[in-house]
This record gives C-alpha cells, structure tokens and sequence, in this order.
C-alpha cells in the first residue's frame, strides 16, 4: 500500500478553466486524478488541446486550478522548456548560474556548480557563449544543466526533444537517464513520440483533448537499461501504441 | 555532440553591416566637405560661430539632460507597471497621456516653471518619456511565456525580478525608445525655444531668419546633422548592433 508521503505530486480532481471572447467558462483540464511516486520517471502522451502546457503550470504553482486538491510532495521544482527559454543577455554559464544567484549563492560557489552541470551535460566548452550563438541541442543542455543546478526533486520536462534532430535527441535521452539515475530525482516529461515515452518511462499518462482528461495510466514493463533495439522494445512499443490508439479513438 | 553555431551572425550579416556603415560615413563626410567648401568660399561669412556654438551647446545640453530624466523616468515607471499585477489598468490611461500633443501643453510648463531652462528641459521630458515608456512596456508585456516562466520557476519572484528579469528583457526596448525619444526631443526642444525666444538653436534659427542671414541657419543645421549623425554611429549604432546579436531568437 502506498501513501502520499511516498508520492512527489498527488492530484485528485483537478479542473481548470479559462473564460473565452464571450466571457464563456470553458473546462480546459477536467478531473485530472494521479500520482507522481518518488524518484518515478512518467510521460504525458495527448493530442494538441489535451491542456499538457496548462497542467504543467498548474503542478508549478504558476496558474490555479478551479477546483480540486494537489498535494506537492517537493520543495525544488525545475523546468525544462521545448523553446529552452534561456535568457538571452547572460552566457550559457550565467543561464546555468541563474537559479543559485536568485538563492543568493556567491558568485564562486554558484559559478563551480554551473560549470560542474556543464561539464554534466558536454558544453563545458562553451560556458561563455551566449544562446544566440548556441544549436537547438546546445541550448537545450544548457537549459537541462540550468534545472539540475538547482538540484531540483521534480524535473518537469515540456516537450524537450521535439525541437532537435534525431541524433541530438537520441544523445539528450541517453544523458538524461543517467541523469535521472544518479540524481533520483522525480521526472514528469511530456512528449509527443510513443517510442520515446516507453523507452524512457515507468508509466505514461495518456491525455485526451477538449476537456483535457486522463484517459488511461499504462505501466511500461520494461527493464531498465531499455534496448531500443531488442525485440521486446518493439512488441511493447506495438502493444502500448495500439492501446493508445484505441484509447484517444 | 552537435558544435554548431546555429544562430551566430553569419558573413553575409557581417558583409552588409561592414557596407550600411561605410555608406552611412560616406554620406557624412560628404556634407562635411561641402560644408568646408562653402565655409572656404565666404558662404557662411556672416555666420557669428560664438553664437551658434554656444546655441548649438545649450539645445543639446538640455536635450541630454532631458533624455537622462525621461530616461530614468520612462523606464522606472514601465518596470514597475510591466512588474505590477495591477498593470494592465495603467495601459489606456498612458495611451490617452500620450496621445496629447506636447506642444499643446507648453503654457502649462511655462505656467508652472516660467521663461526657463527648467521649462524647457521638462517640457522635453514630457515628449522623450513616451517611446521609452511604450517601447519597455511593450518588451515586458509581449516576452515569451516560457521565457515568463522560467525566470519565476527559477526564483526570479516579487522585487527581484526587476533588476534580474525584466531589466535586461527590456534592454533591446530602451535602445529603440531611446532613440525614437531623442529624435522627438530635438523637436520639443528647438520648438520651445522657438516659441520661448530662450537662448538655443531654435531661438538662433528664429533670429537668423528675422535678421535675413540664413546662412546661419543652414550653418547651424549642417552642425546638428553632424551631431546626430555622430552619435548614431558611434553610440546607437554599436549598441543595436550588438543587442540584435545578442538577443536574435
């Protein structure tokens, strides 16, 4: 049996909502009802419309919900953007820096830590270049080494890989699950890609749109390290997409 | 591992910049050469330089004071209003301000402060504060959500997020208020000592035209032509160049 002191982010009902050019109130997230276990990697899985953005922001704090309780199980969340959402005027060690400076670190202290999560993600070398001289998958390391700066207990990842080619994000995956293995840290990505959400996850939320609901939890049995190129990667990968097929039907 | 540099200017943006700039300084120092012409020629014989240099001095030291206040001034307010939640309610109240024709109001100033330096300089605030106002509201209200978030997420909350967030944000913003302001304040300016007969270009010009030396005036607008050009080039011009590269999406 499992209690909520053993879950990072439990919600039960919640409901969001926005007001339309009519002043209409329209449900954008209806009864959303999970659970995050400690140190779990889980995917979110829904079309456009299913209110993944919104329910994220909710998790954070930066939006309330209209009704329904959340119970938040962690004291540093961290962000990473699908738009890496760096902060153009400072470098990449800077952007690093960004979240000890706000808690007040020295600049040599919080400098040692953004160079020591560089050097984590491979962009120890580029510490002085700014965003705008950076490629996708560079920014998008940076903005990885800017969550784990802060040694965050809940890493929400939005859509990370979609903005890369396949050969960055397959280096930005394999980097992240060590990541996560050596951190321990509680994982909520969303994604697009099936294949991408099972190789990585412990359980996918599928989402479906207008209201945004969650429509099923799936359980990934896979073992971990996951072969992506093993034949009962690919069985799962069949069984799970044409359970999510029939499911966002 | 992907080096490339994605978002860096490229030579053809460094080829053009390299061209605009000669062609900018081509034209300048053709108007100065034939300004050295006409002053070898005897054109500009009945031109009393003390005077114009010293009219030339006054105009532009109140224009500097002027967009120093306005500056200071323009930016605080739309910090504070961009950083307040009670912002959006300031938005039609500025536009309706600004929408006043300052010269409109110059018996207002010259009611409160008299036939002044000080009249003048305010009065020129009061046209120099808008276009940075706007322009830094319009930055702070138009940035990216993402961009939003990530500076809350990563503890840019309550007063700091004004010197850490919405500062810098606004920093390409104050470039280009900035020099719309400076253009508008030559004309506050040179129009109220126009009207105000205070010592200044704008008196100067009025005088030159009442006396029939109209020599003097063009003098003196060669001589205002070369300041704006000169600080284009070697103030605004560098500082946009350099906020375009850094700040490029």
């Amino acid at each position: 049996m499992t209690h909520d002191h053993d879950m990072t982010l439990v919600l039960s009902r919640v409901t969001a909502r926005f007001a339309d050019e009519k002043k209409n109130s329209i449900p954008t997230l209806k009864d959303i009802s999970f659970s995050l276990p400690k140190g779990s990697f889980v995917s979110i899985i829904g079309p456009s419309g299913a209110g993944k953005s919104t329910l994220m922001r909710i998790i954070l704090g930066l939006m309330q919900p209209s009704s329904g309780e959340i119970i938040r199980n962690f004291k540093r969340p961290a962000m990473v953007f699908q738009n890496y959402a760096l902060f153009p005027w400072l470098s990449a060690l800077d952007n690093v820096a960004f979240g000890l400076r706000m808690d007040g670190a020295g600049r040599h202290e919080r400098e040692r830590v953004a160079r020591e999560k560089l050097r984590e993600v491979g962009l120890a070398h580029l510490e002085n270049r700014f965003p705008a001289a950076l490629s996708g998958g560079q920014r998008q390391r940076v903005g990885l080494a800017r969550a784990l700066a802060i040694s965050p207990d809940l890493l929400i990842m939005d859509e990370p890989f979609s903005n890369l080619d396949t050969i960055t994000s397959e280096a930005l995956k394999s980097d992240l699950l060590k990541i996560w293995r050596s951190y321990g840290m509680t994982i909520l990505m969303v994604n697009h890609l099936i294949p991408d959400a099972i190789e990585l996850s412990d359980q996918i939320l599928v989402m479906g749109a207008h209201p945004g609901r969650i429509e099923k939890v799936l359980s990934v049995d896979l073992t971990r390290p996951r072969d992506t190129r093993a034949a009962t990667f690919f069985k799962q990968v069949d069984i799970l997409t044409e359970d999510i097929r029939r499911t966002l039907e | 591992m992907v080096h490339s540099l994605a978002h860096a200017p490229t030579p053809a943006w460094h080829r053009i910049h390299a061209v605009r700039h000669k062609r900018a300084w081509l034209i300048m120092t053709g108007v100065v050469v034939i300004a050295a012409i006409l002053i070898a020629l005897g054109f500009f014989g009945m031109v009393t330089w003390g005077v114009l240099g010293s009219a030339i001095f006054h105009t532009t030291y109140r224009l500097v004071l002027a967009y120093f206040i306005a500056l200071a001034l323009g930016v605080t307010i739309a910090l504070l209003v961009g950083w307040s939640p009670l912002g959006d309610y300031f938005f039609p109240v500025f536009d309706v301000l600004q929408n006043l024709p300052s010269f409109a109001l110059i018996p207002l100033f010259i009611y409160f402060l008299g036939y002044t330096n000080q009249m003048i300089i305010f009065f020129a605030v009061s046209s120099i504060v808008w276009p940075i106002l706007f322009a830094v509201l319009t930055a702070i209200k138009s940035a990216h959500n993402d961009l939003n978030d990530a500076a809350t997420i990563f503890g840019a909350r309550g007063w700091k997020r004004i010197p850490f967030y919405l500062t810098p944000l606004s920093y390409p913003a104050i470039l280009t208020g900035s020099i719309v302001g400076i253009a508008i304040g030559w004309e506050s300016v040179i129009g109220a000592e126009i009207i105000t007969d205070i010592a200044g270009f704008g008196a100067f010009i009025k005088g030159a035209d009442v006396t029939g030396i109209s020599q003097g005036a063009i003098a003196g607008m060669i001589a205002i032509l070369v300041i704006v050009f000169v600080v284009n080039r070697l103030v605004w011009a560098p500082l946009l160049a350099e906020s375009a590269k850094r700040y490029a999406e």
